[in-house]
């Protein structure tokens, strides 16, 4: 164990396994199911569990042990990197002024229909109170999102955990929704539905679709951020779950 | 704004980094002085900060452009770490795994789409309700087609 508890481990790992997803992603010709993320999660998780295995601990010990030191150091960039999305959401300004009523409306009105959708599919698979409450603040950002689940008695790492496959699911199948639902044609609503779904992830896959995409998506982080702050305690006290 | 005259020319790596950290630093200043019931982290007072400076042109494009390209190119590596820490709460995947990761991909698909419909909503009611009001002067708007 002591070799691996360098923070040089896990910033080796994140890179082999998230180049194999890449490797693999060409060599399929672009096959959805080898994402170079969503390989690198499940390739990385399972690593982490055969060491778990091999040195006779928990896989949540190893994680913590041996990888999370590296993994905190690419986490970091996340920031910048999320601020950096000011850049082309600045560069289509002019949609911006133009549309700014119909974006905030938009959020507002899609989000509250979203959360009545969420929390009946949610009632309808089966989850638990915890569960369903744990649900309701995924189009936030992480950072909003756990904080504010936690405020209205749901589980924070299970909201974590939706944060990221949401964004893994985006990254994984985005262009396949954006054909099933037929979304090219609007790119303003496409751009902030990515936002909310993806959150930064949406915001990068945004801007491989188009500039307006990936402006709309970065307002979207920002804006469905705050609008949850105030719309899931309310929805939560509504609904009395 | 007399952007674009000097054909995309940027600032030097270093002083892009440095107008970054300041930003980050500014904003996680910031972010401390919200309330706890209404917290705003760092990277989304950050993104509405530099915005904020380039709009009002305190920031020029130049000074941020071409390294936050590269930051944002990089930004699906920078979730792997995100994605294996999963593996920290296998535990509860154990216990109700299928049904939340059911939940998670249809909320997804949920967001995604009913954000992306709304808009298209309201973009064609904004473009009937104009269309009214020009049809009213003209005194016919019997088909009532936006477009």
């Amino acid at each position: 164990m002591a070799y691996i508890s360098n923070p040089l481990f896990g910033v080796f790992l994140s890179l082999l396994v998230f180049l194999i997803g890449k490797w693999l992603f060409k060599k399929s010709h672009g096959l959805f199911i080898f994402q170079p993320l969503f390989v690198a999660m499940v390739l990385g998780i399972a690593i982490l569990v055969v060491l778990g295995k091999f040195f006779d601990v928990s896989t949540a010990q190893v994680y913590a042990k041996a990888y999370k030191p590296g993994g905190d150091i690419i986490f970091w960039f996340i920031t910048p990197a999320t601020i950096a999305f000011a850049v082309p959401l600045y560069k289509r300004n002019d949609v911006v002024k133009k549309n700014w009523v119909i974006i905030l409306l938009s959020l507002i009105i899609g989000t509250f229909i979203s959360l009545i959708l969420i929390t009946l599919v949610s009632k309808a698979v089966g989850l638990d109170e915890v569960g369903i409450r744990s649900m309701l603040s995924q189009s936030a950002t992480t950072a909003i999102a756990m904080p504010l689940t936690t405020s209205i008695g749901g589980n924070a790492s299970i909201t974590a955990m939706a944060c990221i496959l949401n964004a893994v699911v985006i990254y994984a199948l985005g262009k396949q929704m954006v054909k099933w639902f037929r979304l090219d044609s609007d790119p303003m609503g496409t751009g902030l539905g990515l936002g909310a779904a993806g959150h930064t992830i949406g915001s990068a896959f945004g801007l491989e679709l188009g500039s307006v995409q990936g402006a709309m998506a970065a307002v979207a982080v920002v804006a469905t951020g705050l609008v949850d702050n105030l719309l899931v305690p309310v929805f939560a006290h509504m609904l009395g779950l | 704004m007399k952007n674009k005259e000097p054909e995309h020319k940027s600032a030097p790596l270093l002083f892009q980094m440095l107008v970054y950290a300041a930003i980050l630093f500014a904003s996680q200043l910031i972010s401390e002085t919200m309330p706890k019931n209404f917290p705003v982290p760092t990277p989304v007072i950050g993104l509405v900060l530099l915005y904020v400076l380039l709009t009002t042109h305190v920031i020029k494009l130049e000074w941020v452009d071409s390294f936050g390209s590269a930051l944002i190119s990089l930004i699906s590596f920078m979730f792997v770490p995100s994605g294996i820490s999963i593996a920290a709460n296998l535990d509860i995947m154990k216990a109700q795994g299928v049904q939340l990761v059911l939940v998670i991909l249809l909320s997804t698909i949920i967001l995604l789409v009913v954000t992306a419909y709304t808009t298209r909503a309201l973009l064609w009611l904004k473009k009937k309700l104009t269309s009214v009001k020009l049809g009213s002067v003209s005194n016919d708007v019997k088909t009532g087609d936006g477009k």
